[in-house]
């Protein structure tokens, strides 16, 4: 097992090393020069010249990408060209609210979509199932931006129920709390359409397997065979699903966080990428990427762990 | 199975609290004021974003202040002032009562730190021009400051109205170095730094001592505890925050929604007549086609300007139909009368008469060269709505207007190359001198002369515009340029931003200012009922 997970980690380094080039080499592809955002509009061509130079961007890119990398590794991942804040101090203050928001946003839609999953695959072909289904298709289809739009009409507008705008505290205060639960809606909303279809998808193929025949056959209720045999040998492919759909629900959070003015590391994102902060826009990359990797290999740790035959091999 | 359905539907329902208790009021006595972007920094000599200039003007003052109708200078940390007769030496008497945030006295040496910081190369501000042509600024005691010119410069107390020439405390700065206005700041406004969050929020705190505010007020000093500039870029989020309570005022405002807003009985919404921000096109005058006096004469008859501001910001805007706003100092109504009027049978005689004649696919042609140009600015939905109004009047004549628009991070590297052969931009000025001398001025180009325009009797005009020492000179002198710009059809002038402040119902006393496009300026009438 910890051997698995050594060569999972080893495998994240030529990974993350492809993200931090194509990262840097998108940032060169961006036909922005941030020596003219720092400079503003109307400065002169010797005065943006000068900050080029100050900024180290008259180098060639592979001196500016070895720079990049030497610093990476003594854990500087350099300051704002904005705002001169350390990328480092901005991007710790950012990665709390976006596990936050994950957290939330998990915590409520992965028990549903699994429950709602289970129920249409038990049922299947009754009006439930096609409920479900249709449920399915439409969470699927509905746009973040959407979702998140039409509870902040609703909830937050009309009934006023709950802010929109904005991280009230920490999770475990009640303005936390309230504060987190449109943007926790909306993120965990997109995310219940793929758990549903992939649980009912895989109970459906447990129920019809012999051990599962056998369980029936010894006297079990239903409720024990459903939950204790079905349900946990279909959990394999929906642990692997919902490592990737976390993946995903990072993407989802980019925009939700914009929407919600909510200070994780996906607005920070936007609001670097829009204002040219190359350094603030890499760590960023970095943040995000990093994330996608753990979770995949959190993933993979725990498909071993829920299938014991993956152990062998 | 119904048990585990029983406990989803629990966990969804703990999310939805009762209505009652979550009514989301900011909380009293501190003003949530909603925007759109951030400031890279709130340093006065370093920052030019209006984003940073409507914070500064709170947290800091300037010698001079300007009242509501954007001519009238009022004073501010001076008391009073004279001009030397020859134009070239300011005297300021400065209030001897004002204190630092951190309870310092000011006193002239901070003026002097302040204005000379400004122009120093060192700080690289890049509109140290605002300034004037400074020979030496001095202090002759602790509460008198000189300010002498090489030249005199007319505009000088306008300028020093603007937040650029705030005054800070020395120590601070050189305590905090590149830092200042990032991680902190001392001045002598109504309002302190308290803290920054890049991108999010910012919170000002009141300056206990304060009461030396601006006579362009009824209280000279806050009437609110807290002021918290919170970013929401999403407009449709931040008005909605607005009418919910969860922010108490904005100027950011979608020229779609202000109607909306102005019909919502819990939103007080102010505007300002006397509001200089303007949207243009201006034509590289040194390029092909556009070079031709005639196409550009013909653009400026062949747009619909009314119906292409009506249908852009339904009402938030004027059409432009003159270089200045009517109301700004040094406007001239006689250019305005230059204007060419909107008239597509004479704009096609006109191109006619001058040999441009269709060709095969309508666009025309002369000598080989097609009626064709392109045009940069900066990716917006007005800015796509705009550019492709004009595109389609254009057509109609047979002039074809090929759209480039950017992205912002992009756009002012663009604008600031040779590439284009017209370009749209909007920006804010505070006089008829203010924006020709940037814009037009020979020796601005290629940015922020961004048409190449350079004429010599320009030029002199706009020294003179800028050095005479007679009003009447100088208000001669600044009509004669625009009606040269006029005449010489340099920019497609298109509409005039309208200044408006939504306000929620607990906020009293909100009047929109705008100057430098800062809605709020001090906001010292500003107060919350609950």
């Amino acid at each position: 097992m910890l051997r698995h997970v050594f060569q999972r980690l080893l495998m994240t380094v030529p990974v993350m090393f492809g993200v931090l080039l194509i990262g840097f080499l998108l940032m060169q592809v961006v036909p922005t020069d941030p020596a003219i955002v720092r400079a503003g509009p109307t400065a002169s061509a010797e005065l943006v010249q000068e900050i080029r130079r100050e900024l180290g961007l008259d180098q060639p890119l592979y001196v500016q990408f070895g720079i990049y990398l030497w610093r990476l590794l003594q854990g500087d991942l350099g300051v704002s060209i904005i705002n001169n804040v350390a990328v480092t101090q901005e991007l710790g203050g950012t990665i709390g609210p976006t596990l936050e928001l994950m957290f939330a946003s998990l915590f409520w839609s992965i028990p549903i979509g699994i429950a709602l999953g289970t129920i249409a695959a038990y049922w299947r072909g009754s009006v439930l199932d096609r409920f479900v289904t249709a449920l399915s298709v439409a969470g699927g289809s509905v746009p973040v931006f959407f979702l998140g739009l039409m509870l902040i009409w609703v909830v937050g507008f009309q009934w006023q129920w709950l802010p929109f705008t904005g991280r009230g505290g920490p999770l475990w205060t009640v303005e936390g709390w309230q504060s987190i639960a449109l943007p926790a809606l909306t993120l965990g909303g997109v995310f219940i359409a793929p758990v549903a279809r992939m649980t009912r998808t895989a109970v459906l193929e447990v129920l019809g397997a012999e051990h599962v025949r056998t369980a029936r056959a010894k006297g079990l209720t239903e409720r024990a065979v459903v939950l204790h045999h079905a349900l946990r040998n279909a959990l394999i492919p929906v642990v692997t699903l919902i490592g990737l759909q976390i993946g995903f629900l990072l993407g989802g959070a980019v925009v939700t966080e914009t929407v919600f003015s909510w200070p994780g590391v996906g607005r920070l994102a936007v609001g670097a990428i829009l204002s040219s902060d190359f350094p603030m826009a890499q760590g960023t990359i970095i943040v995000l990427s990093l994330g996608f990797i753990l979770v995949n290999l959190v993933v993979d740790v725990l498909y071993v762990a829920l299938d014991p035959r993956m152990r062998g091999g | 199975m119904k048990k585990t359905l029983g406990a989803a539907l629990l966990s969804l329902a703990a999310t939805v609290p009762v209505a009652d208790a979550l009514a989301q009021a900011a909380p009293r006595d501190t003003l949530v004021v909603l925007r759109e972007y951030d400031a890279d920094r709130y340093d006065p000599a370093r920052s030019t974003a209006r984003s940073a200039g409507e914070v500064i003007y709170m947290m800091s003052d300037t010698l001079v202040s300007l009242d509501f109708d954007q001519k009238t200078l009022k004073p501010g940390l001076a008391e009073s002032w004279t001009v030397s007769e020859d134009g070239k030496l300011y005297t300021f008497k400065l209030r001897r009562d004002v204190t630092f945030c951190d309870g310092k006295k000011m006193t002239a040496a901070d003026v002097v730190y302040s204005i000379n910081r400004w122009v120093a190369p060192e700080t690289r501000s890049p509109v140290k021009w605002r300034a004037g042509p400074i020979k030496e600024v001095r202090a002759t005691d602790d509460y008198t400051v000189e300010y002498e010119l090489t030249e005199p410069f007319g505009e000088l107390l306008y300028q020093l109205s603007l937040f650029f020439a705030s005054i800070v405390d020395k120590d601070t700065v050189e305590k905090l170095g590149a830092n200042f206005g990032v991680q902190g700041f001392n001045g002598t406004g109504p309002y302190c730094w308290q803290s920054w969050t890049p991108r999010q929020d910012l919170v000002l705190t009141k300056h206990p001592n304060y009461n030396w505010g601006p006579p362009v007020y009824q209280n000279r000093s806050p009437q609110i505890g807290k002021v918290i500039w919170r970013i929401i870029p999403e407009a449709n989020t931040r008005l909605a925050a607005l009418q919910t309570g969860q922010g108490d005022i904005t100027q950011y405002i979608p020229p779609f929604a202000v109607a909306q807003l102005q019909r919502v009985p819990t939103v007080k919404v102010s505007t300002q007549p006397n509001y200089f921000w303007d949207f243009f096109l201006g034509f590289k005058v040194d390029k092909p086609v556009v070079s031709d006096p005639v196409i550009r004469q013909a653009v400026n008859m062949a747009v619909n300007r009314d119906a292409l501001v009506k249908a852009v910001f339904f009402g938030a805007a004027d059409p432009a139909d003159a270089y200045v706003n009517p109301n700004t100092l040094g406007y001239d109504a006689e250019a305005a009368k230059l204007m060419p009027q909107f008239d597509l049978e004479a704009a096609k005689k006109l191109l006619d008469e001058a040999g441009w004649k269709p060709g095969a696919d309508g666009i025309r042609e002369k000598d080989g060269q097609r009626a064709s140009f392109n045009v940069y600015g900066i990716q917006s939905a007005e800015w796509r709505r705009m550019t492709e109004a004009m595109q389609a009047d254009l057509r109609r004549v047979g002039i074809d207007l090929r759209i480039q628009l950017w992205d912002a991070t992009v756009a002012w590297g663009k604008l600031a190359t040779q590439e284009f052969d017209s370009f749209v931009m909007s920006y804010p000025y505070i006089s008829a001198t203010d924006g020709f001398a940037l814009y037009f001025d020979g020796a601005n180009r290629p940015t922020p002369n961004r048409m190449n325009w350079n004429d010599e009797a320009t030029n002199k005009l706009l020294a003179t515009a800028k050095t005479a020492l007679s009003a009447e000179e100088r208000a001669k002198a600044i009509a004669e340029v625009q009606q040269i710009a006029t005449r010489n059809n340099v920019w497609f002038p298109i509409a005039r931003e309208k200044l408006y402040v939504a306000a929620a119902q607990r906020v009293e006393g909100a009047r929109a200012h705008g100057i430098y496009g800062a809605g709020l300026y001090k906001g010292l009438d500003l107060r919350l009922t609950r």
